[in-house]
């Protein structure tokens, strides 16, 4: 027996029905409560992978194109609703649609997930803040570029301007500037970011003299 | 008789010779070997790899007494997700044995840290070895070819997860966030009441109350939109008198 056989006895339980595996004598330490959020991991992947063919996640490409269209179709009534001014409505459906995305499977190439979320972020963001909901809007914004910061002039727009809105003059200034490094100065959006700059500066400079 | 004890001094020798070298050599390994196990092991243990190997020897379950069903206890698709899951931790470790790689390999020429150090690393190092190895052996085993794309796979499910976990914690900051805004509005609007109040000491009575029926509605633009309320003070005091002036002195204290 070598040493790669040498493994640490645990006590698991197999369920008969579900398949799912338990810690057979729950016992509350640590050590255990490592081993239980694990055996959950477990168990959601093996979920995920009964749905596969031959139980094994498919190679990174081509991906299922069932999910896609679900994410496409939900993203466009969301684009419906914006552009009928439902905002609440299009911020609810562009929930729907990042929550699909955030439940991709994980074996899906992880640049996809990031382009699309980015997306979706970004336009939810947008919703927000026609609702003059400036956190939410931040927060989105702010996982928009997280997802994806080259690219990305409108949810760097969109971040900065919630800030403002808020009077955060500081961090506009700062997080406008990141944008700026990103995207450069000469692109379409970068003019825009620019811009904001101005307007932050300004802010800036206001509140100095009150 | 003679040649018996002739005999007996090189066999002695011999004896004695061979006897020394066989307990040297056997305390030298015993040593060494209780000195290598005493070395910590680089990683704590592979939860995942422990799993997995218990689902492989799961006993199958006694009390189901239907003896023609033999399948193992296991279903096999749960053991390619416990192989799976092992694939992922196997990932986390080769990465960060290799970023450690350089850092520690310049440590040990200027002397920094000891040799034990490095002697656990290329332990670890030779053993996560193997443990790539045996898991493709492992996945192909089950579905052939699988080897090829389990670690593949493994890695985008890493990224994956990191990402989502990024995600989550930016979300998570929505409600401190809120919590935050919500109080500073809550500061905006009393500067603003206080603002009205001002105002409506200077009007006359009736002007009052009017106004403080109003201000329910008239409070929410100035939430909503603090930075023209932050810009509005000083226009508003300079169109009041004393009273707004006291106000604006007051507002500066605060912040």
């Amino acid at each position: 027996m070598s040493s790669i056989d040498i493994y640490n006895p645990l006590p698991l339980h197999l369920d008969p029905t579900s398949k799912a595996i338990t810690l057979g004598h729950p016992t509350t330490s640590t050590s255990t409560t490592a081993l239980a959020t694990e055996l959950t991991a477990l168990n959601t992947l093996h979920r995920a992978l009964l749905e596969t063919p031959s139980q094994i996640p498919p190679p990174p490409l081509p991906i299922n194109p069932k999910r896609s269209a679900q994410i496409t179709k939900l993203r466009d009534s969301a684009n419906a609703a914006y552009r009928k001014n439902h905002f609440a409505d299009a911020a609810r459906l562009y929930g729907y649609a990042i929550d699909m995305a955030l439940g991709r499977p994980g074996w899906e190439p992880v640049t996809l997930a990031r382009d699309e979320l980015a997306a979706l972020y970004a336009n939810r963001a947008q919703a927000w803040m026609s609702q003059r909901l400036w956190v939410e809007g931040l927060v989105d914004a702010r996982c928009s570029v997280e997802s994806k910061a080259v690219g990305n002039v409108k949810a760097w727009w969109r971040g900065g301007k919630c800030l403002v809105e808020m009077g955060r003059w500081e961090e506009a200034g700062r997080f406008v500037e990141r944008g700026l490094e990103i995207e450069g100065r000469e692109s379409e959006g970068g003019k825009e970011l620019v811009g904001l700059l101005g307007e932050v500066r300004e802010g800036l400079e206001r509140k100095n003299r009150v | 008789m003679v040649d018996w004890l002739s005999l007996a001094v090189p066999f002695a020798y011999l004896g004695v010779l061979l006897g020394s070298l066989a307990t040297f050599s056997s305390l030298y390994r015993k040593r060494k070997a209780t000195k290598a196990f005493s070395l910590e092991p680089w990683f704590p243990a592979h939860v995942q790899r422990d799993i997995y190997f218990n689902l492989l020897h799961l006993d199958p379950p006694k009390d189901s007494g239907s003896k023609e069903k033999k399948s193992p206890a296991v279903p096999e698709s749960v053991l390619k997700a416990a192989l799976l899951r092992r694939a992922i931790e196997d990932i986390k470790r080769v990465m960060q044995l290799r970023s450690q790689k350089q850092a520690l390999a310049m440590l040990l020429q200027r002397g920094s840290v000891g040799d034990d150090l490095w002697q656990r690393f290329t332990r670890a190092e030779k053993e996560m070895e193997e443990e790539v190895r045996d898991v493709v052996a492992e996945a192909n085993a089950y579905v052939p070819g699988w080897g090829q794309t389990i670690f593949q796979s493994a890695n985008e499910m890493l990224n994956n997860d990191l990402y989502r976990e990024r995600m989550e914690r930016e979300q998570a900051k929505l409600e401190e966030e809120r919590k935050w805004w919500e109080k500073k509005k809550a500061n905006t609007q009393e500067e603003f009441m206080k603002e009205l109040d001002a105002e409506a000491a200077n009007a006359t009575p009736s002007r009052k109350q009017s106004d403080g029926a109003a201000t329910p509605n008239s409070s929410t633009p100035a939430i909503k939109t603090p930075d023209s309320s932050s810009g509005a003070p000083p226009s508003v005091a300079g169109s009041s008198d004393d009273d707004g002036v006291l106000v604006e002195a007051d507002e500066q204290g605060k912040k």
